[in-house]
């Protein structure tokens, strides 16, 4: 028996000794356990401007909803099926987990950092500016589903987030982005490097913040024109004043930081888009200059052999097209390093004139700032001719078809071309451009003016889906969002 | 009897030897009283201890017996076992009677023990040897299916694919529920590789599941332990069922009398044209015949001047990747993808329209496999060996396909002192793929030829410019002025050039200690090692079409990437095991033990950015752009165990056994890593209380057992995910899903019941289980609200139920001197629910938790009150009775458009449309033996479960198969224009005229406004729907659960028909024995549901089944073995 005893007493000293890993066992040794919050500031930015700008079929189809573009073979998202590709659950995961995610804990990381003096300022400065990009991602948001999580979004001890009706959110975005922009001071600097859109330079980010105010105030204006007007006469005076305060995303020409149009226009081979017939139709007729920048290739429409007559030609929106036998997307836009466009300029001019056409003070008539927005577009593609398109009678402000709603609609949806989610919202809220009706769609009324929740809300988040479907009246294509009151 | 040979279930006796310092060798013959030949594989023990040996090639054996031993015991499957006095003497030759089944028979169970059969209260089923070797096909995995009730082996015909193994169904539901493989005690790893991509559908390679290293050659007998109760010992990471591996072992009297054994094998394999698509003959390429060509060719374009002749000419639109175009006719010519190019004979030529002279069934070649086996082994009283080498080597149905395996092992045990002998074994196994199959949705041949292809296309064009230019001249160019790829390559191209390599260098081995202390008392000591480093080298040659690759998966147009990783898991295990037989009739045995298990895998995954910069240059130094960063994965894993059991066993009737382990796991948090599990079986042998000459056996079983389970490593603490930088600003993101240091074991628990009865001298009998496994507390990501910043949070939570019946049957049908008969029946029928998924603190509970999104918009899900893996997706829309509430839905009455005729499909993709499981499987084999011949035939049966296929949800609007043609209910061409009478009055009443073409689909009017042109709400559709595009059928305008097939099917799985030479003519040739064997595997599915695909074929093993997407064909394999023994 002494030889078990023994055998145990060894067995188990043996043992005692094999634990003292495990801790080190399970500790990740590939991926830090720390950063900076800087890092994850940065990545968010990317994540945002990849975004905003790709044209991918499963998360970003605006530039289809605005009839910029169309789809060849395939023309499911062209004809509003927001279902088969999920794309409401694949926007939400871009803005909740890669975006939102990164700046809220990039926030807080950076919140707690402890700094030297001098460096307090600038750290405050960082604190702020990602309240800017949380207030536009937020805003971006509601202006889509008309509803979303937002006092109850990003917490993981709360997976059951309820929603915020949109204009709860509006009203406390505006709260935030005061705050912040009352916070900055453009004595000091901020992220420096780490800031791609604006290398840290405070200035600018206040420029952008006046400029987002605006931006969302117009959004609003229909709905709450006392907000709108306050916000957008406190903002006028400090917005973006030239084509050289537009918020860019400077991308690189190799993979995986590349323009993300590039990636679906180019690196992938296909030939999904072509320009749609929705804007081609509307600039032939203006001999717009910008032509040749937006879209290449003309195509030969003669059906006579030996005749050629070669013009511009969009796909029929909605409709099959034949890829060879379309113009295309200009060379500019396909190039790897082409910018990622956040805000510009061009738009806030036309947000502007629209102020003044509702009578705000906003240190302009409807007309200069319809001009400007149209010179600072011209000027963005490097287009010239400028004055002599302004002079055309069909673009003149004053001489232009329509409505100011009309006139801004249309030239602001020329200026805004491939940034569809601002031009989506600009038609929702003015009703111009008339767009064209896809195959499947029947009638104009099943155009969607909102996006459906993520599918996968009605599993993961069923009580809060269900009372959010009540609160934005009914979860529907055809529910307009609060803003969208005519 | 001895020449049945399928039914050797030869039992090897593991592990101690009893020795005292007085002992003798008992030598003899073993004979079949039948024929007086020798018996081979007879177990010879020594009543009431596990002391034993068996008979070598010629019948004899050697066996050291302690002096006080008084009974040898000689059993055999197949024969009634046979009880001898010893004595004095010291030869015991014996003749056996054949019986049927072995109601003594010896098994292997958990830590390598064996035990009889009788004795245990769980369910253990084993298979023989030569069952997974007859048909060689590279993993002996597939060969189990249908052998073992209980067992879902699933076989998803990929070349060196994996195979996944299901015992009584998934408990885990995210976790891995793949069973345990062990081989000789040494847990051997079944690690799946494949990249996430792969696995959710995506394109990639299925490099296969690493339990198919362990080489069939080498396999003397399998026992397939299935719950809990019977893997209790193991520990947590046999929660899934053990597959338990004993191999061949040395034996003989002599050292110096080598046994020889020689074995080849030639197979050539075929595709089965049943599971292949069988294509329309009458339209070719387009989406539909709109593409500007004019009112007489309106599926061609016509704007082009090709051949430069000043005339505009017909072209295809040679971009779609479709079949729905303009009808063949031959006296039309057009200019094809063929004119495009200068090397092609018809080059600026205009040829007829008609469909492809070759088509897709065209590209698959014959296959053929060679497997050959040197097999030496020998041994006396104290030492033993065996030594053999296998190489396999095999030439896949799909061009450039190939795959090899060099398998070498050694294994030996000599005993030092009487009670001291030190055993060890070395395997080391070398595996090489080349040109695997693609798979999944994207960039896959096999994609394409099932959902994305011109019928039009003649393949044997596409191999002739391929192999003339060795460019990727594609049959879809872009245009007839670019002749880049649309999206599909020249298919020869890629098998010829973006083909992948991959290696696999492992070693497995062991070096074990038995110590005899006592009589009673014995020590093991093992410590044994797993190892493999892996290689998987992809490439897309420059020229490609553009397509996901490399990591990240960007879109590229040339690429190679490496991912390479090891894996090495050591065990040191310590076991004193008691044995004594306490008075005239208790047995009472005791075991306590420890196991350290101590597991690593490191991989990296790196790849070229941007494409290759140099063509033909398949390095990483060749990238276009910087790489980005590689993706590095190191986990370590640490589980100390301690176990005991304790066994009694009453007069050879009543048995109780009784374990408890104890596991501490590095993966869970510090302070709560350690849990205990328990067992208690019990077993009653009720024919041993009653006398009656019919029942041999007659036994009562039940079980409860408990098996807890730890964390995936790296499952507690949060950490960042780096990006690549841009610019030189790094950039770093919160992972997706929410750690937990929290976390706590999981905890199966299962209760088992089961009857096994033997009748008439053992001739036929069954045995029957009944069990319910509850797995709590599971370990899971669940997937959370992206509003919460995460796609998903680790929890404990969470409860799946698996309740099942398993039924195996046996018995000699026919029996006479020249003739028999034998056939024996597996059952199974596994029920799976989930209970409950997750609930917050507030109460609220997750009703869905989501194991994959698939292409095609559909989900696999784990549902509460579903069963696990249900399939989700959009459905049809039901006709409701308003007046009822709830509005009461008629199921059977789909809605139809009136509009367009078109099913009105759900709005959400969440309804449920299948069930990813059997509602039973089975296996039925036959074995007939007349004088030197046996016949023997294996049907395998899975009756239910559901699969979605992408292949039909595609294949279907691109027009490809041939039920999208032909003659509607008027006995139109279908693809013809509807037509109606007036066109002014496009009602029910003004109806269609006799030339209308288009399909009235089978439903229900749709006309809750009561329109009066549509006919009353909810009558028979009258509404045609037209198959002029793309539209007609499929994936734009069907509900999912159109294509939910039923994966039913009955398959002969394998055939075999073996001669053995008569002994006597053997020695007169100088063998020990020879055979020669026709073997067949998957030559004929008898019964099938799913049209133009096999229902097992999937992208991998795993929980992500039930889709099925570019998939291959089945490949029937006839083969020929020859044995010879020296």
């Amino acid at each position: 028996m002494k030889r078990i005893f023994l055998i145990i007493t060894v067995l188990t000293f043996v043992f005692a000794g094999c634990t003292d890993k495990f801790e080190e066992f399970n500790t990740d040794k590939k991926n830090p356990a720390e950063v900076p919050g800087e890092v994850l500031f940065s990545n968010a930015q990317k994540e945002l401007a990849d975004y905003v700008n790709n044209t991918n079929v499963n998360i970003n189809i605006f530039k289809l909803m605005a009839q910029y573009w169309t789809e060849t073979t395939y023309i499911d998202e062209a004809n509003y099926d927001l279902i088969t590709r999920n794309i409401s659950t694949n926007i939400y995961l871009r803005a909740y987990l890669r975006i939102l995610k990164d700046l809220d804990e990039a926030s807080s990381l950076i919140e707690s950092s402890e700094v030297i003096a001098i460096e307090e300022v600038a750290k405050q400065n960082r604190l702020q500016i990602i309240e800017l990009l949380n207030v536009y991602v937020y805003s971006h948001l509601v202006d889509v589903f008309g509803a979303i999580p937002y006092t109850e979004a990003l917490n993981i001890e709360d997976v059951y987030p309820s929603y915020d009706m949109g204009d709860d959110i509006y009203a406390d975005l505006f709260v935030r982005l005061d705050a912040a922009l009352d916070n900055l001071d453009a004595s000091e600097g901020s992220f420096g490097a780490a800031d791609f859109y604006y290398s840290g330079d405070v200035a600018s980010w206040i420029a952008f913040g006046n400029s987002l105010k605006v931006r969302m105030g117009i959004t609003i204006a229909d709905a709450n024109s006392t907000l709108a007007q306050t916000a957008i006469e406190a903002a006028a005076a400090n917005v973006f004043a030239s084509n050289g305060d537009d918020c860019l995303m400077p991308y690189t020409s190799s993979a995986p930081n590349y323009n993300q149009l590039y990636a679906d226009l180019i690196a992938s081979g296909r030939h999904d888009f072509v320009p749609a017939n929705t804007i081609v139709d509307v600039m032939v007729p203006l001999a717009d200059p910008r032509i040749p920048y937006y879209f290449t290739d003309m195509v030969d429409t003669s059906t006579e052999a030996g005749v050629v007559k070669m013009a511009w030609v969009g796909g029929a929106y909605g409709y099959p097209n034949s890829f060879s036998q379309c113009s295309h997307i200009g060379s500019a836009i396909e190039a790897a390093d082409f910018p990622g466009i956040m805000m510009t300029y061009s738009e806030v001019c036309f947000y502007l004139a629209e102020a003044a056409e509702r009578g705000y003070s906003v240190g302009g008539t409807a007309e200069a700032w319809y001009n400007k927005g149209i010179e600072a577009s011209f000027d963005f593609w490097g287009v010239s001719g400028a004055a002599a398109y302004l002079a055309n009678p069909d673009v003149a402000y004053t001489t232009a078809a329509g409505t100011w709603r009309q006139k801004i609609g249309i030239q602001s949806w020329l200026a805004n071309y491939t940034r569809g989610n601002e031009a989506y919202t600009n038609w929702r809220r003015l009703d111009f451009p008339i767009l064209n009706l896809p195959e499947q769609a029947v009638t104009y009324d099943d155009i969607p003016v909102r996006f459906t929740f993520p599918v996968n809300e009605q599993t993961l988040n069923d009580v809060n889906y269900e009372a959010a479907s009540t609160l934005v009246g009914g979860d529907l294509i055809t529910t307009k969002v609060f803003w969208d009151v005519n | 009897m001895k020449k049945l040979t399928m039914l050797f279930l030869c039992l090897v006796l593991l592990g101690v030897h009893i020795a005292n310092a007085q002992q003798k060798t008992i030598t003899g013959k073993v004979t079949s009283v039948e024929d007086g030949t020798t018996v081979p594989g007879v177990s010879v023990a020594v009543k009431g201890t596990t002391l034993g040996t068996i008979t070598n090639i010629n019948g004899e054996y050697s066996l050291n017996v302690p002096a006080d031993a008084t009974t040898l015991v000689f059993s055999f499957v197949g024969m009634t076992s046979k009880e001898v006095e010893i004595g004095t003497l010291s030869v015991i030759d014996v003749s056996m009677v054949p019986g049927v089944f072995n109601v003594d028979e010896v098994v292997v169970t958990a830590l390598g023990i064996s035990r009889e059969k009788k004795s245990l209260g769980y369910a253990v089923q084993e298979v023989g040897g030569d069952d997974v070797n007859q048909a060689k096909g590279g993993n002996f995995v597939n060969q189990l299916s249908g052998r073992v009730a209980g067992v879902q082996i699933k076989n998803n015909n990929n070349m060196g694919g994996s195979s996944n193994v299901i015992i009584r169904g998934s408990s885990s539901l995210t976790g891995n529920n793949q069973a345990l493989f062990v081989v000789d005690g040494i847990p051997v790893d079944n690690s799946n590789t494949n990249n996430t991509g792969q696995l959710s559908g995506r394109n990639g390679y299925d490099y296969g599941n690493a339990a198919a290293d362990i080489n069939p050659a080498d396999i003397e007998s399998i026992s397939v332990l299935k719950g809990a109760a019977a893997t209790a010992l193991y520990g947590s990471r046999a929660a899934n069922g053990v597959i338990l591996v004993t191999t061949k072992k040395g034996a003989g009297t002599s050292l110096k009398q080598p046994k020889v054994k020689l074995s080849s094998n030639f197979t050539v394999s075929n595709i089965d044209k049943s599971t292949f698509p069988k294509y329309q003959q009458k339209y070719g390429a387009g989406y539909g015949k709109y593409y500007y060509g004019g009112a007489d060719y309106p599926g061609f374009e016509q704007y082009a001047d090709v051949d430069g002749d000043g005339n505009v000419d017909y072209t295809v639109p040679y971009y779609e990747d479709a079949s729905r175009g303009q009808e063949f006719d031959p006296t039309v010519n057009v200019f094809q993808w063929d004119a495009l190019y200068p090397e092609s004979p018809n080059y600026m030529k205009a040829t007829p329209w008609v469909a492809g002279a070759n088509g897709p069934e065209t590209f698959f070649e014959t296959g053929t496999s060679n497997t050959q086996n040197i097999d030496l082994s020998g041994g006396d009283a104290n030492t033993n060996y065996r030594l053999a080498y296998t190489y396999f080597g095999l030439k896949g149905v799909l061009p450039n396909s190939n795959l090899t395996k060099n398998n070498v092992i050694f294994s030996g045990s000599h005993k030092i002192y009487d009670n001291l002998k030190v055993s060890s074994s070395a395997n080391f196994v070398n595996t090489k793929g080349k040109g695997r199959p693609s798979t999944g949705y994207s960039d896959n041949i096999m994609s394409s030829f099932r959902q994305w292809y011109q019928v039009n296309t003649d393949l044997g064009a596409q191999k002739d410019m391929y192999d003339k230019t060795k460019r990727n001249i594609t049959w879809n160019p872009a245009a007839y002025d670019n002749t880049a790829p649309a999206y599909w390559d020249n298919p020869y191209w890629v098998r010829g050039e973006n083909y992948e390599t991959d290696a696999r260098n492992r070693f497995i081995g062991y070096a074990q200690l038995d110590w005899d202390i006592t009589s009673d008392l014995k020590a093991m000591g093992r410590y044994s090692i797993d190892n493999y480093t892996e290689l998987q080298e992809e490439r897309k040659a420059v020229g490609s079409g553009s397509g996901e690759f490399g990591v990240g998966r960007p879109d590229v147009t040339s690429g190679y990437s490496r991912f390479d990783r090891t894996f090495t898991e050591t065990n040191l295990d310590f076991m004193l095991n008691y044995r004594k037989k306490i008075g005239e009739s208790l047995d009472l045995s005791a075991l306590v033990g420890t196991n350290m298990r101590r597991t690593k895998t490191e991989s990296v995954f790196v790849s070229t950015n941007n494409g290759l910069a140099v063509g033909g240059l398949y390095a990483l130094s060749n990238t276009v752009d910087p790489m980005d960063l590689p993706e590095e994965l190191l986990t370590e894993l640490g589980v100390n165990g301690v176990f005991g059991s304790v066994s009694l066993g009453l007069s050879n009737t009543y048995f109780l056994d009784a374990t408890i382990r104890r596991d501490q796991s590095s993966s869970l948090p510090e302070d709560n890593n350690a849990y205990i599990y328990p067992s208690i079986t019990g077993s009653v042998i009720f024919s041993n209380m009653i006398d009656v000459d019919w029942l041999s056996l007659g036994k009562v079983r039940a079980n409860y057992a408990e098996v807890g389970n730890s964390a995936p490593a790296l499952s507690v603490k949060d950490t960042y995910a780096a990006n690549s930088p841009l610019s030189g600003t790094s950039m770093a993101t919160v992972p997706n899903t929410k750690l937990n240091s929290d976390l706590k074991p999981e905890r199966q628990k299962a209760l088992e019941g089961g009857l096994e009865m033997n009748f008439l001298q053992s001739r036929v009998g069954f045995d029957l289980a009944f069990y319910k496994d509850n797995t709590v507390d599971q370990l899971m990501p669940v997937s959370v609200s992206y509003a919460t910043g995460y796609l998903s949070k680790w929890v404990n939570a969470g409860e799946i139920q698996n309740s099942g019946v398993e039924l195996a049957l046996f018995g000699t049908i026919v029996k006479t001197d020249d003739f028999k008969w034998d056939i024996s029946v597996n059952w199974a029928k596994n029920t799976s629910e989930v209970i409950s998924l997750y609930k917050d603190e507030e109460g609220n509970e997750v009703k869905n938790l989501q194991l994959a999104s698939l292409q095609g918009g559909v989900t696999i899900n784990a549902t509460v009150g579903q069963p696990y893996g249900t399939i989700k997706g959009s459905d049809y829309q039901y006709y409701t009775i308003d007046a009822g509430t709830p509005q009461e839905v008629v199921t059977d009455k789909k809605l139809v458009n009136p509009v367009n005729g078109r099913y009105l499909r759900s709005s959400t993709n969440d309804k449920v449309i299948g069930d990813i499981n059997p509602d039973w499987t089975g296996g039925i084999t036959n074995t007939l033996g007349y004088k030197s011949f046996t016949l023997s035939f294996l049907i395998d049966i899975q009756q239910g479960g559901d699969i979605f296929s992408l292949d039909h949800w595609y294949g279907t609007s691109t027009g490809l198969y041939e039920e999208s043609v032909g003659p509607n209910d008027l006995g139109n061409e279908m693809r013809d224009p509807i037509v109606w009478n007036d066109p002014d009055n496009m009602t029910k009443d003004g109806g269609y005229a006799s030339n209308s073409g288009g399909i009235i689909e089978d439903g229900v009017v749709n006309n809750p406004t009561n329109n009066p042109a549509y006919g009353e709400n909810g009558s028979v559709n009258w509404v045609r729907r037209s198959q002029e595009n793309y539209v007609a059928q499929g994936y734009a305008t069907d509900p999912n659960s159109r294509f939910v097939f039923d994966a039913s099917y009955v398959k002969l799985r394998e055939l075999s028909l073996t001669y053995e030479l008569p002994k006597t003519l053997a020695s007169k040739m100088h063998f020990a024995g020879a055979s020669l064997a026709l073997v067949g595997s998957n030559l004929w599915i008898i019964s099938k549901n799913l049209p133009h695909a096999d229902p097992e074929a999937s992208q991998s093993s795993g929980n992500i089944q039930g889709w099925q997407s570019g998939v291959m064909p089945t490949t029937r394999n006839f083969g020929v073995t020859l044995n010879l023994q020296f």
